[in-house]
């Protein structure tokens, strides 16, 4: 990637916090949050996006930018009202904005001409008034400008002069020679040479010569004249009528020749020497608050700072204590790293854990006492191991705030197509989850918010007739509960209609006819495939899929989801999710020599079923009793080919383990080893997909060991047609 | 003749992507000394504690904004005679007039290129070497 490339995709990226800021600053200003800045914050984010457009030819942002920057002017200087019909259109433009940098990223469809040129045109129309036409912008000719160079004599600051031979008296590159020979008569006036010399050293620093080489022998001295001569090297970016002040009051009492050394190298004025000058010693917010209060007409080129001598430059560094270097003024608070390098880091730190881990059963294994200092410090090692990995996970840790915010948009969009009021509150933005966790959440919430509005929500009569607000409200919140971050979406609508839901599972053959359900478990037949309540699939939820397929994205990131739903009141999805996907608390299971792992969140229990406790439907399928009902057993050996045989009845432990939407199996194993935190190696980019696991890992001792995909195996166990949803009845 | 490689510059803006196109405009020219800040006032504690011969400034920013910054570097006598370019959108002529006032050395208009910006340069410190 070339530079400029480069600096184009740092352009995109600063375009994406723009927007967001954009947007978030318009919510404001809708909801009456705003303040004088907020306007003012809005202007700039526009302004930016067209100024860095130009710079790379994106006419068709540039344009667009432009119409919608001009009426921001006219609000931020008042002259335009920012009433709720202009916020609203505020709010559209910068939608039909984000999506001209989406085109202009490539990232998005180019832009429907007719819907950017028709949001032109009320914009337009908010700027000028009906009918108005907008003003040309003025040609760049016409300022009249005069560029002022360096050396400003309008501005009478006279050290500003750039050295050169044709200005004499401006600052000399070298500094300036001084040869200062004073009459007698001098002395007699009661000046000082060394008084001279130390206002002198008040413009930098000196070289002093003297030349004594004139004084006659003592026998021939005139005690009232004077031979003595100095010859002095100043070293000051001053010109020459500086150095001549310092004289003023012995000129005529003197010999002086003041000559400029000739620099070598640039002619620049050297800078001003205040390497030592901390930044915080001068009282900057003194500083902007004497700019910022004083009146504009008050800093003009007639103020006293620039009528002041030039002396006073170099004599207030002179007074700045000569103490520590200055501290960093404003570090940047945020470096942009690839991602690739995060992810090369996180990789290697994969690697660490597992080295550790093995180093550590090596350890165990040699039979070293717990108390050697090897042993000692491996546990230590450990400690940092786990530090480090956590902090390299904190890294890749993003606020879902990037998903929320581009929420407020679609609801706006899907309200409008509805014609539903809807108000959007988000909660816990700064909830931080791996990077692609937060990008994989986009999808699922779009998805679960749209719902929420087209089938969750009532319209605007239908809710006043209920005795509710007329306007919904959708919350959508994040939190972290229990190492997991858990995406809540709710609705204050009608909830979910039980009766139709069952209906349409029973006609679709999703359930039996006679099938007897919890109310939960109703609610939860809206994630089985091919199930759909809109009677036609609406353009808004609808788009031929359903809420399976949100399931199946979150199932994917290792996550659950569910629903309650309380009739008449409404309905939240809850979604839970791993914090990274790099990294799983599993319990290691052994079964016939390998060992597995069973992601801990899916365990629900374990339990060493006798002999007597399995049974058997249709003579071969086992079912276990568990709570009041019986769950499918699965012989994990044998499912997944590492033996022919069960475990023979009585021994073993079944573990058993629960999905998402709440089916149950027991996993029976040989033994289970304990609790571990496995770095998750993906099976698809080292070997290729298997039935029944999700993903590897690589064990303390080195071994390769198998993550179970728990649902697969539990949806394989619940196909079998004998197991499915046996209940007793209590 | 200054040469540009001597040129130490300031550049302000509270855009990354702005602050690159300046630098990179910049190192094309040869200057080599170039600094950046991202506000007016972070800009005004650099050159403070840090002297450039040149700032070259975006006007619209948080904290303090170019004229602020172009304000504050006139009235500060060690770094008043900074030069002081402005970065502006098109046809600020009001805000062109009142950085005039304040004592601006040059204007650059966004989006610009390579060769305005010398001529910029030029206009302030001669032919640049």
């Amino acid at each position: 990637m070339d530079t400029f490339e480069a600096i184009k995709a740092t352009f995109f990226q600063e375009c994406d916090e723009l927007l967001a800021d954009l947007e978030t600053k318009l919510l404001d200003l809708e909801s009456g949050a705003a303040d004088d800045e907020t306007i003012n914050a809005v202007f700039r984010a526009v302004h930016s996006v067209k100024g860095g457009a130009g710079a790379f030819g994106l006419e068709a942002l540039v344009r667009f930018a432009h119409v919608f920057e001009t009426l921001l002017d006219e609000l931020r200087a008042g002259r335009k009202p920012c009433d709720e019909l202009t916020v609203r259109t505020l709010l559209r433009a910068s939608d039909v904005l984000a999506d001209h940098v989406a085109a202009a990223q490539g990232t998005g469809p180019e832009v429907e001409e007719a819907r950017s040129a028709a949001l032109v045109a009320e914009l337009e129309v908010l700027t000028h008034g009906e009918g108005g036409s907008p003003a040309p912008d003025e040609a760049e000719d016409d300022f009249g400008f005069q560029p002022v160079a360096f050396d400003l004599p309008s501005l009478d600051l006279p050290s500003l002069d750039l050295p050169s031979p044709d200005a004499p008296g401006a600052p000399a590159a070298g500094g300036w020679r001084i040869v200062f020979r004073p009459h007698g008569r001098m002395y007699v006036n009661a000046n000082e040479t060394g008084l001279l010399l130390r206002e002198l050293g008040r413009l930098g620093p000196l070289e002093v010569e003297l030349d004594d080489s004139a004084v006659p022998m003592l026998d021939r001295l005139q005690p009232e004249e004077n031979e003595l001569v100095w010859t002095i090297r100043l070293t000051a970016p001053v010109d020459e009528a500086a150095v001549r002040e310092v004289f003023d009051f012995v000129e005529g009492d003197c010999d002086l020749r003041i000559e400029p050394i000739a620099g070598e190298g640039p002619e620049l004025p050297p800078l001003i020497e205040t390497p030592d000058a901390p930044a915080d010693d001068i009282d900057i917010s003194a500083l902007l608050a004497k700019v910022q209060d004083e009146p504009a007409a008050a800093v003009t080129p007639a103020a006293p700072a620039t009528s002041a001598p030039a002396a006073a430059a170099p004599a207030a560094s002179a007074t700045a204590p000569t103490a520590s270097s200055p501290p960093a003024a404003a570090a940047p608070a945020t470096i942009r790293v690839d991602l690739e390098r995060v992810d090369r880091l996180i990789n290697v730190v994969g690697e660490l854990v597992i080295q550790q881990a093995m180093l550590a059963q090596r350890v165990t294994e040699s039979g070293l006492a717990r108390s050697s200092g090897i042993s000692v410090g491996l546990e230590d090692l450990e400690l940092l191991t786990r530090e480090i990995q956590d902090s390299v996970m904190a890294i890749r840790a993003q606020p879902v705030k990037s998903v929320f915010q581009r929420m407020p948009r679609l609801v706006r969009e899907v309200a409008e197509m509805t014609g539903k009021r809807v108000r959007l509150v988000t909660e816990g933005e700064a909830t931080e989850v791996d990077k692609t966790v937060v990008e994989r959440l986009a999808e699922p919430i779009t998805h679960m918010l749209r719902n929420a509005i087209d089938h969750g929500l009532e319209t605007p009569e239908e809710r006043t007739a209920a005795g509710k607000p007329s306007e919904g409200t959708v919350r959508l919140a994040a939190l972290h509960r229990s190492g997991r971050i858990v995406i809540e979406i709710s609705d204050d609508g009608r909830g979910i209609n039980r009766e139709r839901v069952r209906g349409i599972a029973v006609s679709k053959g999703l359930i039996a006819e006679d099938a007897a359900l919890t109310d939960d478990e109703i609610d939860n037949l809206i994630f089985l495939p091919g199930f759909s309540t809109a009677d036609a699939v609406s353009d808004i939820s609808g788009r031929g899929v359903g809420m399976d397929v949100v399931r199946r994205s979150i199932q994917s990131l290792g996550g659950r989801i569910s629903i309650s739903s309380n009739p008449g009141k409404g309905s939240t999805f809850t979604l839970s999710l791993p914090l990274t996907l790099a990294v799983l608390d599993g319990m290691a299971l052994g079964a016939a020599e390998q060992t597995l792992v069973a992601p801990l969140s899916a365990i629900v229990e374990s339990l060493t079923p006798k002999a007597e406790d399995v049974h058997y439907v249709g003579g071969h399928d086992a079912v276990i009793r568990f709570r009041e009902a019986f769950v499918p057993l699965v012989d994990v050996a044998r499912t997944m080919g590492f033996r022919d045989a069960p475990v023979p009845p009585g021994q073993g432990v079944a573990v058993v383990v629960e999905t998402e939407s709440g089916a149950r199996a027991a996993l029976m194993v040989d033994a289970i080893h304990g609790q571990r935190q496995v770095v998750i190696k993906s099976l698809e980019t080292n070997y290729q997909q298997v039935e029944g696991v999700a993903a590897a890992t690589i064990l303390g001792d080195g071994r390769v060991a198998l993550i179970l995909d728990v649902d697969a195996l539990v949806a394989n166990a619940r196909r079998r047609p004998a197991a499915a949803d046996l209940k007793l009845a209590s | 003749m200054p040469a540009a490689s001597a040129l130490h510059v300031l550049i302000v803006d509270d855009q990354q992507t702005m602050r690159s196109l300046v630098r990179n405009s910049l190192q094309q020219l040869g200057v080599r000394e170039i600094t950046e800040a991202a506000d007016g006032e972070a800009g005004l504690r650099q050159v403070i504690s840090k002297p450039v011969h040149l700032v070259i400034s975006d006007f619209n920013m948080p904290n303090l904004d170019g004229l602020g910054l172009l304000r504050a570097i006139r009235a500060h006598p060690p770094i008043k005679t900074t030069a002081f370019i402005m970065l502006t959108g098109r046809a600020d002529r009001e805000l062109v007039q009142r950085a005039v006032q304040f004592g601006v050395n040059n204007y650059l208009v966004k989006p610009f290129t390579v060769a305005q910006l010398k001529e910029k340069l030029e206009a302030v410190f001669g032919p640049l070497t």
